[in-house]
């Protein structure tokens, strides 16, 4: 078995990528597939927490590379999905612990017994980028309906476009607020797109559930009720190959009125 | 000496603490408790050597319970030189001027007979004066002996000192410790404050070997704030007199104690030593490892961010029948 390996970058900071990595690989994990999530955040570590995996963390990539210990020791068991696991980042070192060989090699055996794995890309585009991308194949670039975040992914883009080894990359639009769209107030999703020119594998709601389900310690993908779990559902499907239409941000009536139509359910019930 | 110091003083007598280590520890107990708030302290040291650095970080520990220093009493030269570079006044004390806190040492060994101990108090303080009071502050585990002070009461005659220092019954420390859970639910899966993790092959070869009193060991004194992402390593003891907040990392060969709330990872006795203890104010740590032993947080109080408390209950764990077993000290109220 040979498994796709899939760096989750952005540039810039606080864009989403962690929690993108931690929903992707969830609703993958869900699906049945083995997923392991790699976080390269050397120093600044956050993929456990929004996992809630952080009691658990014995060995971190750093002692498997420094050889204290085997990879399979490293790697942490979800809670829930035992086909999920994580190998975290240390907190106590930075991104020279590390090179680009050494991840690849990470990669290149993780990927024999695995579906998929994620790799969680720190910020910027030093050395933690160079080593995030390293065994990778394929990208999602996450970025915001932001001229600053939009900067960063072109930027981005430019650097993945020069590696050979990154035979495709997909756009993920996250935090899109859809009444500010319609206000004029922010970047639409077709202008993101034409001025990326990327294919786009999902757009993703502002949603306030994001913020509880991270200090919870908990996918959001895991809520069935939740508007961007259920997008985020969707891009692992996108990624899966099936065709799945984006969610209708457009036409937020309709969503009204599925809503409408819910309550009118559940008014039926009482 | 001032009449002011007088009015507004007691002596804590740490002359029995044989190491640096034990006698932080003692004062903390002491300074716990709440009548010391806006008292003026006068410190009995013995012959214990204190460095400017250690003397700084036991004033900034009383100064942390709205006391402070009057002057301290001490038998070593290195210790007056640091009081004297530090602006803190070297004095003797007289012991009919102030209420006293005797303070007996945790070390079991050089605990005195119970009836010895009445007599002390009497050779040290008459009865006329009738100040002294006697607190046994030491945090004891439930093995250890504690000796009655049957008696000591009758020295009371002046209602103030009451106020100071009460008297706490011998019989009270065993209920005071509790047994709170150990790593392997022992009350049950979801009671259990800490889950030992199944490691593999992370116990090491001959622990018993490697076990020496950890009273021993050199002390290395840490007077701040821990943050996300550092680390503290030691061969020997390791005190904290600050927070340590979650991502950071305490790892010492000897005993770990945290004068403030422990979130991070604490690793006593990292080479072996399974007689070494993790204790804090407030034990929240996210994983508490005690030589070969891990143990995860349960999953119940997984709290990302840092719990700032005023709030302390202060607990201390250690390896018991190969568990690791948490002893909260209960509130006194």
């Amino acid at each position: 078995m040979t498994g796709r390996v899939i760096v989750i970058t952005s540039g810039k900071g606080g864009v989403g990528k962690t929690t993108t990595s931690a929903n992707i690989g969830t609703a993958l994990a869900k699906d049945g597939y083995k997923v392991v999530l790699i976080d390269t955040d050397l120093g600044l570590r956050n993929l456990d927490l929004l996992l809630g995996l952080e009691n658990r963390i014995v060995y971190t990539i750093v002692d498997v590379i420094e050889e204290r210990c085997k990879l399979k020791q490293a790697l942490v068991k979800d809670k829930k999905n035992p086909n999920l696991s994580l190998l975290a980042a240390a907190q106590t070192r930075d991104k020279t612990a590390v090179n680009a060989e050494q991840l690849k090699e990470i990669c290149d055996t993780l990927k024999e017994e695995n579906d998929f794995v994620l790799v969680d890309c720190p910020a910027g585009i030093e050395q933690g980028f160079q080593n995030a991308v390293a065994g990778a194949s394929e990208a999602i670039v996450v970025t915001t309906p932001e001229m600053s975040a939009i900067r960063d992914a072109d930027r981005i883009i430019g650097l993945l476009e020069a590696k050979e080894e990154i035979k495709n990359y997909k756009l993920l639009l996250n935090r899109v607020r859809p009444s500010l769209i319609r206000s004029n107030e922010m970047m639409s999703v077709d202008d993101v797109v034409e001025i990326l020119s990327c294919p786009l594998v999902g757009i993703i709601p502002e949603d306030t559930g994001i913020i509880t389900s991270t200090n919870k310690g908990e996918p959001i993908v895991n809520d069935e009720n939740s508007f961007a779990g259920k997008a985020y559902r969707n891009v692992a499907k996108r990624i899966l190959g099936e065709e799945v239409p984006f969610l209708d941000l457009d036409e937020p009536k309709g969503f009204m009125a599925k809503i409408k139509d819910v309550f009118a359910k559940l008014k039926a019930k009482v | 000496m001032e009449k002011g110091f007088v009015e507004n003083g007691f002596i804590i007598d740490l002359s029995s603490a044989n190491n640096t280590t034990q006698l932080v520890f003692e004062l903390s107990s002491i300074m716990e408790h709440p009548d010391v708030k806006g008292k003026r302290v006068c410190l009995k040291l013995g012959s214990i050597d204190l460095k400017q650095s250690q003397l700084l970080s036991i004033k900034a520990l009383i100064e942390s319970m709205e006391a402070s220093i009057a002057f301290i009493d001490t038998l070593s030269e290195q210790t007056e030189a640091s009081a004297v570079s530090l602006g803190i006044m070297v004095s003797k004390i007289s012991n009919d001027e102030l209420p006293m806190i005797v303070c007996d040492s945790a070390d079991k060994e050089i605990k005195p007979e119970p009836v010895e101990v009445k007599e002390a108090i009497q050779e040290e303080a008459p009865c006329e004066i009738g100040k002294t009071v006697e607190v046994h502050a030491d945090i004891p585990t439930p093995s250890s002996p504690i000796e009655t002070i049957e008696g000591v009461e009758d020295v009371y005659e002046e209602e103030t000192t009451r106020e100071l220092a009460e008297i706490i019954p011998a019989e009270h420390f065993d209920s005071d410790f509790e047994k709170l859970a150990t790593s392997e639910g022992l009350i049950s899966e979801e009671a259990s404050k800490y889950i030992l993790l199944d490691t593999g092959d992370v116990l090491p070869e001959g622990a018993e070997e490697n076990s020496v009193n950890t009273e021993t060991m050199p002390t290395l004194y840490i007077n701040q704030t821990l943050r996300s992402g550092q680390t503290v390593s030691y061969e020997g003891n390791i005190l904290i007199i600050g927070d340590a907040h979650p991502g950071s990392e305490i790892v010492a060969t000897g005993d770990i104690t945290v004068w403030g709330i422990l979130g991070g990872i604490a690793h006593a006795g990292s080479q072996g030593n399974i007689t070494s203890k993790v204790r804090a104010l407030k034990l929240n740590a996210i994983q508490l490892r005690i030589a070969g032993l891990y143990a995860r947080r349960n999953d119940t109080l997984n709290v990302p961010y840092v719990q700032k408390t005023n709030e302390f209950t202060p607990e201390e764990a250690q390896i018991e029948d190969g568990k690791i077993v948490i002893y909260k000290k209960l509130r006194r109220d």
